[in-house]
């Protein structure tokens, strides 16, 4: 029937339809983009207390071994913070050169020491619950090196998380272990391994991988139950 | 041997003398009518758009559907409540993990099975009868499917994860698992969904059509008389006018719906099959005694078909008396043919039930025959092994089995009471039946240390009585303001529409 709808109304259903189309692929993309690890959780850097903690520093330039402070890495699942006498091993007064070191700066490990108190470091590298008891000592004895999951610790003035920590992430490598094994004595040695890794992606890698992956005592399970438990 | 001499008349065998309300006629040399009381076109056109404007509806109905949105709502808020509170609020427990939630979805999904059956495989088949029905039997179906939809989504607990049933890439990098049938009726039931919603929406389109040119003319008629125009008449011209997407009844736009319709009935039909035969692949693929038999599919086919005519036949007997001249359209042809396949598909199941004990005693696997005889046949009076939930069986076996019986009579099944009283017999056993093989089976399975009895909470019960009504609520609204009958379809099955059909037809 004539006069119920204006004429311009014959474009509305095309226009709708457009304008639905284009918004669910905005969605879609936005979505997959978005809301990801990746996108929300790479980078996450949080405040440390007093002066921070010089990674690029400590294990970078002056070489100290990631063990020396983890200490429990080997052993344990939980990567463990030092406590406060190990810093005080060296930051202990009149230790070391003030020209290398200011007072002021180490201060506070000093006051937490005095005080018996602890060094309320922040934790970066967060996993949910259910898969917290993520075991350390597995994944470097089957020669997964601190670089794979934490980047290149060595170079970072401040630690933040290098990794997406999302569970495809962890399946990429639980499905393609080749990609990322090197010899379990090498893990901590994170400026050889990045170089190494870079290499076995271009196809010139210095170790046997196969026999690396062959050592493993078992494949990377990728049955829900081995990390959700 | 023939008594009959060949040159001799034969006599009338079949005597004209029952026919009813005129619908009933046995005598093959005359076509039953499909509309009685010779309506014209005209006046099936006021008689079902007059449904759909009636200012003035039976005050019963308005009574009915305020009761029904009441537990639409009761049953609105306990979702809410399990969904803040978790499925804890449920009767459920360790051993009996699947309860009335799953029963209700079985119960919902397969009332839709018979909209699909009517719509779809009549259609295919010709079936004219089923021009009375099919419109509303196809808003049965969507609507059950939507209170069927509900119960799978809130019995997850965590809601919000919901979007995990969808194989969608994410950065967890799982997917549902492809080997398991509770995917598969996601995917079985969604595509239910969307196939009956357009097949329902694409038969509606001439006749909101009608509705949105009764409505301008009155739009029009009162601008003439230069009267206010009336405000449903306005939300009429212009809903229906959006809906009805330009339908102009021109002969080119009546050629591509018979063709959409006919490729629609052709995608409807393995539907009426897949759908229940994978919501019973839940069952069938688990290896709980009980659940793990091969009859399952078609059983459920036969079962939904079942129990959607008896809920067809529940809603449409009562809305004959509430609505003025439905009875001409809706004659008691049309319920004795529905009471027909309530006893053929009431002996499909029956046939399962028993089959289901043969397969038990023949393939000798005892937890079978334990689960049958012990779980449910047996009552716990008789003996010490006995089923404590022997009533729940027997209640399925009396209204699935024995109560559609008394179709064989012809008095029974051209009495609306009588088909009416069965219909609520057999939805409540086609309740029970999904009761029993959920519950039964899973309440003593192989550990007799983990046996329990299930309890439903009032939570329980109080959110099927929600989905009851938000199934009413919706029936009711589209009794209400929809058109209840395919108008072009009635009447092209009138006995004036026939070719071989003459005014002066009553003179012969």
């Amino acid at each position: 029937m004539a006069g119920l709808f204006p004429k311009w109304t014959n474009a509305l259903p095309t226009v709708t339809a457009m304008l639905v189309l284009g918004g669910l692929v905005t969605t879609v993309a936005g979505v997959w983009y978005y809301f990801t690890p990746k996108f929300w959780e790479v980078g996450y850097m949080p405040a440390q207390p007093g002066s921070g903690f010089n990674h690029q520093l400590h294990a970078g330039k002056l070489g100290i071994d990631c063990r020396y402070c983890h200490t429990k890495i080997e052993e344990s699942p939980e990567a463990n913070i030092p406590n406060v006498a190990t810093c005080m091993g060296c930051h202990a007064e009149n230790r070391l050169d003030t020209k290398f070191v200011k007072d002021a700066k180490v201060q506070f490990i000093r006051d937490a020491y005095a005080k018996n108190a602890s060094i309320e470091w922040r934790r970066v590298h967060k996993l949910p619950d259910y898969v917290r008891n993520f075991p350390h000592h597995v994944h470097l004895k089957a020669g997964v090196s601190c670089y794979s999951c934490h980047g290149q610790i060595m170079g970072m003035p401040e630690v933040y998380q290098a990794q997406s920590l999302s569970m495809g992430w962890c399946l990429e490598c639980h499905r393609n272990p080749e990609q990322h094994l090197v010899p379990p004595e090498d893990v901590t040695k994170l400026t050889w391994v990045e170089q190494e890794l870079k290499d076995r992606a271009s196809g010139r890698s210095s170790v046997d991988v196969e026999a690396l992956v062959a050592s493993l005592r078992r494949e990377p399970p990728q049955y829900c139950g081995a990390c959700h438990h | 041997m023939s008594a009959i001499h060949p040159d001799q008349p034969l006599e009338r065998v079949v005597a004209p003398d029952d026919v009813g309300d005129g619908s009933l006629v046995e005598d093959p040399a005359v076509r039953p009518p499909l509309v009685l009381n010779n309506r014209s076109f005209g006046e099936l056109t006021e008689i079902v758009c007059g449904y759909a404007e009636n200012p003035y509806p039976d005050k019963r109905l308005l009574l009915l559907l305020g009761l029904a949105a009441l537990c639409a709502g009761v049953g609105g808020l306990m979702i809410l409540y399990l969904i803040i509170t978790g499925v804890g609020v449920w009767g459920l427990t360790n051993q009996v993990d699947w309860a009335w939630d799953i029963t209700n979805f079985v119960f919902w999904i397969g009332i839709g099975h018979a909209g699909t059956l009517i719509s779809a495989i009549l259609c295919l088949f010709k079936q004219k009868w089923r021009t009375a029905v099919n419109r509303s039997a196809e808003a049965m179906t969507i609507f059950a499917v939507i209170c069927a939809g509900l119960f799978p989504a809130i019995h997850v607990g965590r809601i919000w994860f919901i979007w995990m049933v969808f194989p969608l890439p994410n950065s967890n990098a799982i997917w549902p698992n492809f080997r398991s049938p509770l995917l598969w009726d996601v995917f079985a039931v969604s595509t239910y969904f969307t196939v009956s919603l357009l097949f329902w929406y694409m038969g509606l389109i001439p006749d909101m059509a009608s509705l949105r040119d009764r409505a301008h003319r009155r739009l029009l008629g009162a601008r003439r008389r230069g009267d206010k125009p009336a405000l449903p008449d306005l939300i009429r011209a212009y809903v229906f006018g959006a809906l009805s997407a330009g339908w102009r009844f021109s002969s080119r736009h009546w050629h591509r719906y018979e063709v959409a319709y006919l490729i629609l009935a052709g995608i409807s039909t393995p539907l009426v099959l897949s759908v229940h035969s994978i919501v019973s692949f839940d069952f069938a693929t688990s290896v709980t005694p009980g659940w793990h038999t091969t009859i399952f599919p078609p059983y459920f086919v036969a079962g939904a078909i079942f129990g959607g005519f008896a809920m067809v036949l529940f809603l449409l007997v009562p809305a004959r008396e509430l609505y003025p001249n439905m009875k001409d359209i809706l004659t008691l042809r049309h319920l004795e043919n529905m009471a027909k396949i309530l006893l053929v598909t009431g002996m499909m199941v029956g046939f399962a039930y028993s089959m289901e004990f043969f397969i038990a005693w023949y393939s000798g696997n005892e937890y079978e025959s334990w689960v049958f005889a012990h779980n449910r046949a047996i009552p716990i009076w008789l003996s010490e092994d006995g089923a404590p939930y022997w009533w729940a069986y027997w209640t399925m076996i009396f209204c699935n089995v024995l109560s559609p019986q008394i179709f064989w009579k012809r008095k029974f099944r051209t009495n609306p009471l009588a088909i009416w009283i069965v219909a609520l017999l057999v939805t409540i056993g086609m309740w029970f039946e999904r009761f029993v093989i959920i519950v039964t089976s899973l309440h003593r399975a192989f550990i007799p240390g983990e046996w329990h009895m299930f309890y439903p909470t009032p939570v329980d019960i109080l959110t099927f009585v929600g989905s009851c009504g938000i199934f009413l609520t919706l029936f009711l609204l589209f009794m209400r303001f929809l058109p209840i009958f395919a108008i072009a379809e009635l009447k092209a099955v009138t006995p004036q529409a026939h070719r071989h059909h003459h005014d002066d037809e009553e003179a012969h």
